[in-house]
């Protein structure tokens, strides 16, 4: 089986379950008539409308799945890295409220250069410095954006 | 009309110039395109007012075609999409000597094609404007439909997966107050939520954090980039002479595709090329490093640019990522765009306009002498670039409502759009429904009060009907003509 017809269909699965969540939760919403639609009527139609092209995806991907016969598509390159960053995203967000804009901005440039492969400490910690100060005199001090 | 010199005042020179500067750059860097660029700079933006504001996105906007071709000349790497096609001939170009030569008339053409297509604008964008007077919201569900059907068909790739992107987009949009009732729907008592999803953190997240995450896979490979001095700056006669008709030709061409919903600028490169490679006197030189093969695309994405500027300022409906986020600007400094702009705020309508047409000078000027120093920006490492590009999306999705829920939609965004990345799925779509679904959702709603709940209403007037009848189309015909191609496959002889 296309390892590439494989994620289309998982990915199909996914969004046909995403759909059917939505309009899950849609119900709660009135749909009242056509002279007044409701907050409900929109959502139904358009989860609806979803769950029917994640169906027709499901299809193409049975399809594709069929031609492709037992070809094999190169994998994504490493994904060690992205996911890692993904995860210092996720505790940059937790920690904003918390530590504020300067700490936890420094701490993201200096972990997302050294993922990204810059070597040693002090041109990370350099270029953390510089972008945080920079964007904290643009943003903060010059435009007013009350940034936490 | 006076308004047009609004333009000439020092601020929103300075406004243009920055944007034309920071535009080109967008445009050289590989990766991060003026979409997610121009959502970076959105809190400037709005602190410098409507019509200085709206003419550094633009400028934004415009100024990545110019820089996109620098990268596909120098090093065949092309900085933006619709410079893909520019690679073909400009690199071969490159090689042969005339790295010089394609870049000039790279410059020219787009100088050519961006001045056609603002002249073409200022002419129609009023008649538009005009004439979607009179439409109503059964009107205005068609032609969005019509848009988003025709998106999901030109987007390129699966159109499955498009239209997919568009729905979950529109989706995505009903996150928070419905926009007649008031109602709060999907917020799941989150707070932050009420307001909706950000559009500046989901484009952020979808175009800066996810372009972050996807380039950490490719992190070793650095550009070298040849130098290009300024003596060699100069077409000779001949390539001149040869790149006028395919500059005049990919200027129409542009600005026509670029009326048409989806990825414009990109699509017009590739007509141009496709219609050079038929009309052309040196049709037969194409794809061996032909002059015609830099002309005629570089004016052709231009050119488009102009095109994609008519749906927005008149009617108010974007049709591509950076018209998006330009209408977002504009509603975030309460700025209407659509049939009213034009008696509402003419300052801010000319405005734009005019800073069209100084920009396209300004970006003449800095291209040429300049292109080896922009080239240049290419060169410097991502794990310098990237990570001020994360600090960015985060500033930009906090600022829009001053919360911190924004920046988790914004991380959420990106991790989702690498993921999508990953399994084929065009981001743009998705932001673009995201857009759209206000609008279609209000103006289906109004459609059907007003005809009493009588479903005819949508089709009641002509253009309503031709645009609901094209968009059923548009939506149908693919999946007609797949299953007539699977029926044919199943009854055809096996050919081996």
């Amino acid at each position: 089986m296309s390892s590439r017809a494989r994620r289309d269909r998982w990915s199909a699965a996914g969004l046909a379950v995403v759909a059917a969540a939505y309009l899950f939760q849609a119900r709660r919403y009135p749909v009242d008539t056509l002279v007044t639609p409701g907050p409900g009527l929109f959502p139904l139609l358009i989860g609806g409308a979803l769950f029917v092209i994640a169906l027709w995806q499901l299809a193409t991907a049975a399809r594709a799945e069929q031609v492709a016969g037992g070809r094999v598509d190169p994998g994504p390159g490493s994904r060690r890295a992205p996911l890692i960053l993904s995860v210092v995203l996720l505790l940059y967000v937790i920690a904003l409220p918390r530590l504020g804009f300067v700490v936890t901005s420094f701490a993201l440039v200096l972990v997302a250069s050294r993922l990204m492969g810059a070597t040693g400490w002090w041109r990370p910690a350099l270029l953390a410095l510089g972008i945080t100060l920079a964007s904290r005199i643009v943003f903060v001090t010059w435009l007013g954006v009350p940034l936490p | 009309m006076t308004d047009l010199f609004v333009a000439l005042t020092p601020a929103n020179l300075a406004a243009c110039f920055t944007g034309a500067v920071l535009g080109t750059v967008v445009g050289v860097l590989p990766g991060l395109g003026p979409a997610g660029a121009m959502a970076l700079v959105l809190p400037l933006t709005i602190k410098l007012g409507p019509t200085a504001g709206l003419i550094m996105l633009a400028g934004i906007y415009y100024g990545s075609m110019y820089g996109g071709s620098t990268t596909s000349i120098l090093v065949n790497v092309p900085g933006e999409a619709a410079s893909v096609v520019t690679t073909i001939d400009g690199y071969r170009l490159a090689r042969r000597g005339r790295a010089g030569a394609a870049l000039a008339v790279a410059a020219i053409a787009s100088f050519v094609a961006g001045t056609f297509s603002v002249i073409a604008l200022q002419l129609l964008a009023p008649s538009v404007a005009r004439a979607a007077l009179a439409f109503g919201p059964a009107e205005y569900f068609a032609f969005a439909l019509l848009g988003v059907a025709l998106l999901a068909n030109l987007t390129g790739g699966s159109r499955a997966k498009s239209l997919g992107m568009v729905v979950a987009g529109v989706m995505l949009s009903t996150v928070g107050m419905d926009p007649l009732g008031g109602s709060v729907r999907f917020t799941f008592d989150v707070g932050g939520a009420q307001a909706g999803l950000s559009f500046i953190a989901v484009t952020a997240g979808l175009f800066g954090v996810a372009e972050v995450l996807s380039s950490m896979a490719d992190l070793a490979s650095t550009l070298a980039v040849a130098g290009v001095r300024l003596r060699e700056l100069y077409p000779n006669r001949e390539e001149l002479r040869r790149s006028v008709a395919p500059m005049l030709r990919g200027s129409v061409l542009g600005f026509l595709v670029g009326l048409i919903p989806g990825p414009a600028a990109t699509i017009a490169s590739f007509v141009s090329y496709g219609v050079e490679q038929k009309v052309s006197r040196y049709r037969h030189e194409l794809g061996t490093g032909a002059i015609e093969g830099v002309a005629g695309p570089e004016a052709a994405n231009n050119a488009a640019v102009g095109g994609g500027m008519i749906p927005l300022l008149a009617l108010g409906l974007p049709f591509t990522p950076s018209t998006a986020v330009l209408l977002s600007g504009m509603l975030l400094m309460n700025v209407t765009p659509g049939p009213f702009l034009l008696r509402d705020n003419p300052q801010v309508f000319w405005g734009v306009i005019g800073s069209f047409y100084v920009g396209n000078v300004m970006l003449l000027l800095l291209n040429l002498p300049l292109v080896g120093l922009f080239a240049r920006v290419a060169t410097i490492p991502a794990r310098y670039l990237m990570p001020g590009v994360l600090v960015l999306c985060a500033v930009a999705a906090y600022s829009d409502n001053n919360n911190v829920f924004d920046v988790w939609v914004m991380v959420g965004a990106g991790i989702v759009g690498w993921a999508m990345r990953g399994l084929g799925y065009n981001p743009a779509p998705l932001v673009l429904g995201l857009v759209l679904g206000p609008l279609l959702e209000r103006s289906l709603v109004q459609a059907l009060t007003i005809a009493r709940g009588d479903v005819r209403g949508l089709v009641a007037s002509v253009p309503a009907a031709i645009m609901l009848s094209a968009a059923v189309l548009a939506f149908v015909a693919p999946v007609i003509s797949a299953l007539a191609r699977n029926g044919r496959g199943a009854h055809s002889p096996d050919p081996r």
